[in-house]
C-alpha cells in the first residue's frame, strides 16, 4: 500500500504540474463560460451562416446533422436549397480566390474547437482581440498579423457594440464547440449510466471479494 | 436456507449475492455489445439517402427519367393519355395485375427498374420496357410481357409531395 | 451437459487443462492489487482488438480519405464515436497498465530467476507494443500523426551506410505518403494478432514458474492457494474497478489523449509548432533529444528501452525479492520513477533553457542507475547481511548457496 501511495501522490502531483505552463500563445486566453443550450447554438450557427461562411467551410458538418439543433425540417431545407440533405456546408468564396484575396486559405472550422489548445477559449478570444492600430489599420492580440480581417468591426466598435459583438462570438463559440464533436451531450449523458453501472458492479464484486476471502484459512509460513 | 444460515463462508455457496452479481454482469456484457452490433448497420449519411427527392417539372407528358433511389434505379414516366388508356384496359400476360394498383396518379408511374429475373437493369423501348439480359419485356405499367421474369417489376414506395416534387422512400425527418 | 464434458474430455484434455491452469492453479495468498495488472493489460487487449476490427470497418487508408473517414466515424456511424474513443483511450490505458506491470515486476525483483524469460517475453511485447501504437497513432492522419510517424521513421536514417535506404524502404516513399499509411495500417491491424500468440508463450512460462508474489520469497506449496475463487474474483474487482476509470475518461475526457493538433489534416508542407509524441514516448523522446548528435540519440533510446532486458543479470545480489528486505534497491527504484517522471516532463517540453541540460542530467541518471546496479546490489548484499537479515531470508540465501555448491561439485565429478 505503501508505494501505492506514493505513486499516485507523484503521477499527480506531475499531471497536476504538467499542463500548469502550456500556454505559449502570445496573450493569454479569456475566460469563457461554453454555452450548450440550443438556443445559443442556433444564434451561433446563424452569425456563422451570414459572417464566416463566405470564406470558412464547414466540411464534416452536413445539412442533415442542423435538426440536432432544434432546426426544423422546413427551415434546413430552405437553408439547403438545391443542394442534398447529406452534403456539407460549402463557403460561398472558393478556395482560390480566399487565397488571391486574404493571401490564405480560410481554414475549415468544422473541427477548430478542438483543433486548437483550449479550442472555444481560443477561438473566442481570437474574435474579440482585434484593435485599431495607430495608423488606422487594424491588427490581433492574439495571432498578430492575421490574414483575417476583423470580422465583426471589433477594433472600431464603441463600447456598447463592443457588448453586442462579445454575446455575438459566444454564440458563434457555442455553434463551433457543437460542430466539433456533435455527439457530446451523448457522450456524456451515456456517460452517467456506464459509470453508474460500473460502481454498481464495483460494489458487488467487492462485497463477493470481501467474503471469499475472509474464509481463507489463516497462512502456513511464518514470514507473511 | 438453513444451509446458509449454517456456513455462510462456503466456498461452492451459491446465492443470491452471486445470482445478482452475474446477472449485472451479464446484463452489462449485452450492453456493451449493442453499440458494435449498431454501427454496423447503415450510417447516418447512408440513412439519409434512404429516401429520394425528385423533381417533375421538367418531364413532359411521354418522357421518363431514371433516378437513384437506395442504389437502385428507379423509373419514372410521365405517361401520355394514349399510353393510360392503353394500360388501364390490360391486366398484364403472366402477373396480371389492374393498372390503377400499380400508381398512386395515372399520370406518373414509378417502377424499381430491377428485372425481376436475375436483377439486369432492363432498357427502355417503345411501349415499355426490355432487359437485354434474357429478354423480358415489360409494358408502361412496368408489367411483365413475356420473358422469364416471374413478377412484375416491383414499386418502391413513394408520395408526391407537391405537384411536382416526388419523393421516393419514406420520409425521414 | 456432463456427457458433452465427457465426450470432450474424452478427445481433449479440456477439464483436465482447466483444473490445471485455472481452477487450482496454485497462486501465493500473498498477492496486492499489484499483481492485477497483467490480466489488466490482457482485457485491455481484447478491447483494442475489437473495438480496432469494428474501425477497421469505416476507417480508409488512404491518404486522400483517411481523415476525413476517421471524422464520419466519430459522426455518422452509428456509436462511432464510442468506439473510436474507446479505442484512442485504450492505446493510453494499455500503456498506462504495462508500466505499472513493469514497475511492479522491478520493484518486487520479479524479474530475477527463475522468470527471465517472462521478463524477456515481455519486454518484446513492450518493443511490439509500441511498434503497434506508433503505427496506429498514423491512422487518424493528423497534422500530428504526420509529423510523428515523419520524424521516427527518419530516426532509421541514423543506420550505418544504408540509412537513407531503409528510411525510404519503411516509407515507400520519399516522405511519409500514401504507401506508407497502407503499409501501417496493414501491420497495425496484424501485430496485435502476434501479440496474442506472445502473450501466450509469456502465460506459458508463467505457469511454469508461478506468480512471484510481495515477500520475493518463493512460498512453499502449502502457502499457495486455488487460482479460482480467490482470484477470479480479485480479478474481476481490478477489472471492475479499471473499467471505471477507463469508462470516466472515455466519456468525460477523450479528447486528453489526442493532440488538438491531430484535428487539423496532415500537411506535409507544414509542421507543427511544437511536436510531442503521445505520453507514453516522451520519456524515451527526452533522452533522444538529450543526446546532442542524432546516431548517439537514436542508440540511446534503443539501449534505454532495451536496457530492461539485462536486469536479471545486472541485479547481482544474492538477497531474495525486490525492494522489501533492501532498502537501497528501494531508494533506486524511487529514484528511477521519479527521474522517469522528469524525462517525460522534459519531453512533453519545447527543448528550452534550463530544461535541456534537466534532460541531460535525467538521462545521465537514468543510464547510470543501470550501470552501477551490479556493484550497489553486491555491497548492499554484503551491508546487509553483515548487519544481519532477517532469519528467514539468511537461510535462504545458505540453502541457495549450498544448492549451487553441490550442483558445481556435480559438474566437477562429471568433468573427472
Amino acid at each position: 500500500m505503501n508505494i501505492l501511495v506514493k505513486i499516485s501522490l507523484l503521477l499527480t502531483a506531475f499531471l497536476v504540474l504538467s499542463p500548469a505552463s502550456a500556454s505559449t500563445a502570445a496573450m493569454p486566453l479569456a475566460k469563457l463560460d461554453i454555452a450548450n443550450d440550443k438556443e445559443s447554438i442556433q444564434r451561433g450557427f446563424e452569425v456563422y451562416y451570414n459572417n464566416c461562411r463566405f470564406c470558412h467551410q464547414l466540411k464534416y458538418i452536413k445539412y442533415q446533422y442542423l435538426p440536432d439543433i432544434g432546426f426544423d425540417k422546413a427551415k434546413v431545407d430552405a437553408l439547403r436549397g438545391s443542394q442534398l440533405i447529406n452534403a456539407s456546408l460549402q463557403s460561398t468564396m472558393s478556395e482560390a480566390a480566399a487565397n488571391e484575396v486574404f493571401g490564405a486559405i480560410p481554414p475549415d472550422l468544422s473541427l477548430m474547437a478542438k483543433a486548437r489548445k483550449q479550442g472555444p477559449r481560443y477561438i473566442y478570444t481570437l474574435l474579440t482581440a482585434y484593435y485599431e492600430k495607430s495608423d488606422g489599420g487594424y491588427d490581433n492580440k492574439l495571432m498578430p498579423g492575421i490574414k483575417m480581417p476583423d470580422p465583426f468591426g471589433y477594433s472600431v466598435a464603441n463600447e456598447n457594440s463592443k457588448v453586442a459583438i462579445e454575446a455575438e462570438a459566444k454564440d458563434v463559440v457555442a455553434f463551433l464547440n457543437w460542430a466539433a464533436d456533435p455527439h457530446a451531450d451523448e457522450r456524456k449523458s451515456l456517460g452517467i449510466y456506464v459509470i453508474t453501472y460500473l460502481i454498481i458492479l464495483s460494489f458487488l464484486l467487492y462485497v463477493i471479494m470481501k467474503r471469499v476471502w475472509r474464509r481463507l484459512p489463516p497462512p502456513v509460513s511464518e514470514q507473511l | 436456507m438453513t444451509d446458509d444460515v449454517k456456513n455462510p463462508d462456503d466456498p461452492e455457496r451459491r446465492d443470491f449475492l452471486n445470482t445478482v452479481t452475474g446477472v449485472v454482469a451479464g446484463v452489462g456484457v449485452c450492453a456493451a455489445a449493442w453499440p458494435f452490433i449498431s454501427s454496423m448497420n447503415p450510417s447516418r449519411d447512408v440513412l439519409s439517402q434512404s429516401s429520394t427527392e425528385v423533381n417533375l417539372k421538367d418531364l413532359k407528358p411521354g418522357e421518363g427519367k431514371t433516378v437513384a433511389w437506395q442504389g437502385k434505379p428507379v423509373f419514372i414516366l410521365h405517361r401520355t393519355d394514349q399510353q393510360i388508356e392503353n394500360m388501364s384496359s390490360s391486366q398484364g400476360v403472366k402477373d396480371p395485375e389492374a393498372d390503377a394498383e400499380r400508381v398512386l396518379k395515372p399520370d406518373w408511374l414509378v417502377v424499381i427498374g430491377i428485372c425481376t429475373h436475375l436483377g439486369c437493369v432492363p432498357n427502355r423501348v417503345k411501349d415499355g420496357w426490355f432487359c437485354p439480359c434474357h429478354g423480358s419485356a415489360y409494358d408502361n405499367s412496368g408489367r411483365i410481357l413475356h420473358g422469364p421474369a416471374p413478377r412484375n417489376l416491383d414499386l418502391p414506395p413513394y408520395e408526391f409531395l407537391t405537384d411536382s416534387t416526388l419523393l421516393i422512400g419514406r420520409s425521414s425527418t | 451437459m456432463k456427457k458433452i464434458t465427457q465426450w470432450i474430455d474424452r478427445r481433449f484434455p479440456m477439464t483436465a487443462f482447466v483444473k490445471k491452469e485455472l481452477s487450482e492453479y496454485p497462486t501465493p495468498r500473498n498477492l496486492s492489487a499489484w499483481w492485477n495488472f497483467g490480466s489488466l493489460s490482457g482485457v485491455v487487449l481484447v478491447i483494442q482488438i475489437i473495438t480496432g476490427i469494428f474501425l477497421a470497418m469505416h476507417y480508409k487508408p488512404d491518404a486522400m480519405q483517411a481523415f476525413a473517414s476517421v471524422e464520419h466515424i466519430m459522426r455518422d456511424v452509428n456509436y462511432g464515436w464510442l468506439i473510436r474513443f474507446m479505442h484512442s483511450t485504450g492505446a493510453s490505458a494499455f500503456f498506462a497498465l504495462i508500466f505499472i506491470h513493469m514497475a511492479r515486476t522491478l520493484y518486487y525483483g520479479s524479474y530475477r530467476a527463475p522468470r527471465e524469460l517472462m521478463w524477456w517475453s515481455g519486454q518484446v511485447l513492450l518493443l511490439m507494443l509500441m511498434a503497434t501504437a506508433f503505427m496506429g497513432y498514423l491512422l487518424p492522419w493528423g497534422q500530428m500523426s504526420y509529423w510523428g510517424a515523419q520524424v521516427i521513421t527518419s530516426l532509421f536514417g541514423a543506420a550505418p551506410f544504408i540509412g537513407e535506404e531503409i528510411v525510404i524502404w519503411l516509407r515507400g516513399d520519399f516522405t511519409v505518403g500514401d504507401a506508407t499509411l497502407n503499409r501501417f495500417f496493414a501491420l497495425h491491424y496484424l501485430f496485435p494478432f502476434l501479440i496474442v500468440g506472445l502473450v501466450m508463450i509469456h502465460l506459458v512460462a508463467l505457469h511454469m514458474v508461478r506468480s512471484s508474489n510481495p515477500s520475493g520469497i518463493n512460498l512453499a506449496d502449502k502457502d499457495n492457494i486455488p487460482f479460482h475463487p480467490y482470484f477470479t474474483v480479485k480479478d474481476l474487482f481490478g477489472l471492475s474497478v479499471f473499467l471505471l476509470i477507463y469508462a470516466f475518461f472515455v466519456f468525460y475526457s477523450p479528447n486528453l489523449f489526442i493532440e488538438p493538433d491531430n484535428y487539423i489534416p496532415a500537411n506535409p508542407l507544414q509542421t507543427p509548432a511544437h511536436i510531442v509524441p503521445e505520453w507514453y514516448f516522451l520519456p524515451f523522446y527526452a533522452i533522444l533529444r538529450a543526446v546532442p548528435d542524432l546516431v548517439g540519440g537514436v542508440i540511446a533510446m534503443g539501449v534505454s528501452v532495451m536496457i530492461f532486458a539485462a536486469m536479471p543479470y545486472l541485479d547481482r545480489s544474492k538477497i531474495p525479492g525486490g525492494a522489501r528486505y533492501r532498502p537501497i534497491y528501494r531508494v533506486l527504484f524511487y529514484l528511477f520513477v521519479v527521474n522517469v517522471l522528469v524525462l517525460g516532463y522534459v519531453g512533453a517540453k519545447p527543448p528550452e533553457g534550463w530544461l535541456v541540460p534537466l534532460g541531460q542530467v535525467a538521462t545521465v541518471i537514468y543510464f547510470s542507475i543501470f550501470v552501477f546496479l551490479p556493484y550497489i546490489s553486491k555491497k548492499e548484499e554484503i551491508w546487509l547481511r553483515a548487519k544481519g537479515l532477517p532469519s528467514v531470508v539468511e537461510e535462504l540465501i545458505c540453502a541457495e548457496e549450498e544448492e549451487k555448491g553441490k550442483r558445481s561439485q556435480r559438474k566437477n565429478r562429471g568433468k573427472e
